[in-house]
């Protein structure tokens, strides 16, 4: 089975060249023998799996990120009375939520989990921001990546830190589970009065649907033109060939316009990193700059006023609204009334 | 022209061509070639922006944020509607549909001229899929061409609002939940695409090692490289996923399925 899915071992194709920046890390292992898995060639990826680089940072941010993961699972079986069983079986609903106000060391069940937590997983994440450093150094890449690792950083930052002491409280932060997420993201657009007419949300979605839009280009464009090498990027950009001039021509003779194979680029790393850095703004700004993006948007003439909306109370209501949600839970008595197919 | 440009306009090779022998159509204007089907697309759209103007002059509001061609009303189902009452939507819907079909067909022909693969028309017509999905199949599903969203700024945010909270919470509609993932998802593996070339692209060195530093780059950080070809297969594949969930998230709601809060609790 195993000779099946991967073929014989094999020595790395490309060797690394030597570097001060690999013998200078005490944890520096190139770990694993690469090998190929040849089930990849179906899919027509390349097949050559590892070798991984572990190093202080990487190992690091793997270390917090499983000792997050631990304090996830221990809460899931504290919330479940320690029944492996159960805690898998409503896994959908297991959660652990942040505390009220912005103080630290709670008790466990009281947002402690949470803490300690998003703690791990924050420090995971700068850690993993450590080792993109690193191993950008050692390739000698210019530092693209890790501006879009940190632009990713500064929207879940927001979400998990800026705006809930912005507000005063952890608990405007959401809680980790499935369900407790997606919760979230529907009470927090609703809590300051409907996220699709914050502007910056309605920017975020642009960027994000222009970045599968992007893809669909160009990923469609390059494996169109792929048999004339277009696909050599770095080479293209440097000396064209006939595969590049194709691509080209293509979109100027589509639509009057057309990237060449190194602006593309500039658009798409663009594009991706606009989708998280305008999300992070539409975050901080709500409930700063507005309390309701409805209301703003009817303020600044983006939106007619639907009906007799009374204004005044929207914007008279407390900041803090106490959200008390239900567990929902299947009654006898709506078995019959109601089964959420249409007859 | 781009400089090599000359090179590449060529005449034939295009649908009128290889039926009559002839094609009248088979030239450029500035930029952009024609074709048969970009005189059918400029007809279009010429057809369904005048219309367009036409109703909005009629609404009497040429606000770019209020300006408004409203679907029509629930009382006209799937009949023809009064020209300010939903008739000015159903020209428009008809004539953009009828607009980007010959433009993706005007793509094959473009791809047919440069003799190259027709991955973009493929991947266009997945996206208009996106758009006859919201203004048509699912209305005629529903029986009510009230369900297509209003043409305008304002108005197609009320409809995605307004659309969410019908059936209760979107987002445990799973095939939403699968769409949001991919457009995610692509944004991601697009960061990396773009950060990969940009960050490589400048060293004044052989091409072949700046690939291997590519390669040993990834390896190095993930324990895995697609390569440079599978980079774009993989792109292409997750906007294709991202489209087909996105069709699939409108197409059931309110059509099978119409509270996706219970929809996980049906018994």
């Amino acid at each position: 089975m195993a000779t099946m899915l991967t073929g014989p071992r094999v020595e790395p194709i490309e060797p690394f060249e030597p570097s001060q920046l690999d013998t200078d890390d005490i944890l520096g292992i190139r770990a694993g023998a690469p090998f190929r898995l040849e089930l990849l060639r179906e899919f027509k990826v390349d097949t050559q799996l590892g070798t991984i680089w572990l190093g202080t940072w990487g190992l690091l941010s793997v270390a917090l990120f499983l000792a997050g993961s631990g304090v996830l699972i221990a809460a899931a079986l504290d919330a479940t009375g320690g029944s492996l069983l159960d805690a898998v079986k409503y896994f959908a609903n297991v959660q652990e939520l942040p505390p009220d106000g912005l103080g630290f060391f709670h008790a466990p069940r009281s947002g402690g989990f949470w803490e300690l937590n998003m703690l791990l997983w924050a420090g995971a994440v700068l850690a993993w921001a450590g080792r993109c450093y690193d191993r950008l150094r050692r390739h000698k890449w210019r530092p693209y990546l890790l501006f879009a690792w940190l632009s990713a950083i500064s929207l879940t930052s927001a979400i998990w830190v800026w705006h809930p002491l912005l507000m005063g409280s952890w608990a405007d932060a959401p809680g980790l589970g499935l369900n407790a997420d997606l919760d979230w993201a529907q009470n927090f657009s609703v809590l300051w009065g409907n996220f699709y007419y914050n502007p910056w949300h309605q920017l975020a979605i642009f960027f994000l649907f222009g970045s599968t839009m992007l893809w669909g280009m160009h990923g469609a464009t390059i494996l169109a033109t792929s048999a004339e090498g277009s696909h050599h990027e770095v080479a293209e950009i440097k000396d064209m060939h006939s595969g590049s001039h194709k691509s080209m021509l293509f979109w100027r003779w589509t639509m009057g316009f057309n990237a060449n194979p190194k602006t593309i680029h500039d658009w798409i790393w663009w594009f991706s990193v606009g989708v998280v850095l305008s999300s992070a703004i539409g975050i901080i700004t709500t409930g700063w700059v507005t309390n309701d993006w409805y209301v703003w948007a009817v303020d600044h003439g983006t939106v007619e006023q639907y009906g007799p909306m009374t204004r005044d109370a929207i914007n008279q209501r407390p900041n803090q609204v106490k959200l008390e949600l239900p567990v929902y839970m299947p009654i006898p008595n709506e078995m019959t009334e109601y089964t959420g197919v249409n007859k | 022209m781009l400089e090599f440009e000359s090179a590449y306009r060529k005449p034939g090779n295009t649908l009128l061509g290889q039926l009559f022998g002839v094609d009248p159509f088979d030239f450029w204007v500035g930029r952009f070639y024609v074709g048969l089907f970009g005189i059918i697309a400029a007809i279009a759209i010429a057809i369904g922006v005048g219309v367009l103007f036409i109703a909005v002059g009629q609404y009497g509001d040429w606000d770019l944020v209020r300006a408004n061609i409203p679907a029509p009303l629930r009382q006209f189902g799937l009949g023809p509607a009064p020209f300010l009452q939903g008739g000015a939507w159903q020209v428009v819907v008809v004539f953009a549909t009828i607009s980007f079909v010959a433009w993706a067909i005007r793509e094959v022909e473009i791809c047919k001229k440069l003799e190259m693969g027709y991955h973009v028309p493929a991947m266009y017509s997945l996206a208009i899929s996106a758009w006859v999905v919201l203004q048509v199949i699912r209305p005629l599903w529903m029986g009510c061409w009230c369900e297509g969203f209003d043409l305008s700024y304002s108005g197609h945010l009320t409809w995605v609002s307004n659309t969410g909270f019908r059936y209760m919470n979107f987002y445990l509609n799973p095939f939403h939940a699968y769409a949001v993932l991919g457009f995610f998802l692509t944004a991601m593996v697009l960061a990396m695409h773009g950060s990969a070339i940009l960050g490589t692209y400048h060293t004044d060195k052989d091409p072949n090692v700046e690939m291997l530093r590519e390669d040993n780059f990834w390896r190095d950080y993930i324990g895995y490289s697609i390569g440079e070809y599978g980079i774009h297969r993989l792109g292409f594949y997750l906007a294709f996923y991202t489209l087909i969930m996105s069709d699939l998230c409108i197409l059931t709601s309110g059509t099978l399925v119409s509270d996706w809060v219970k929809f996980w609790h049906p018994f």
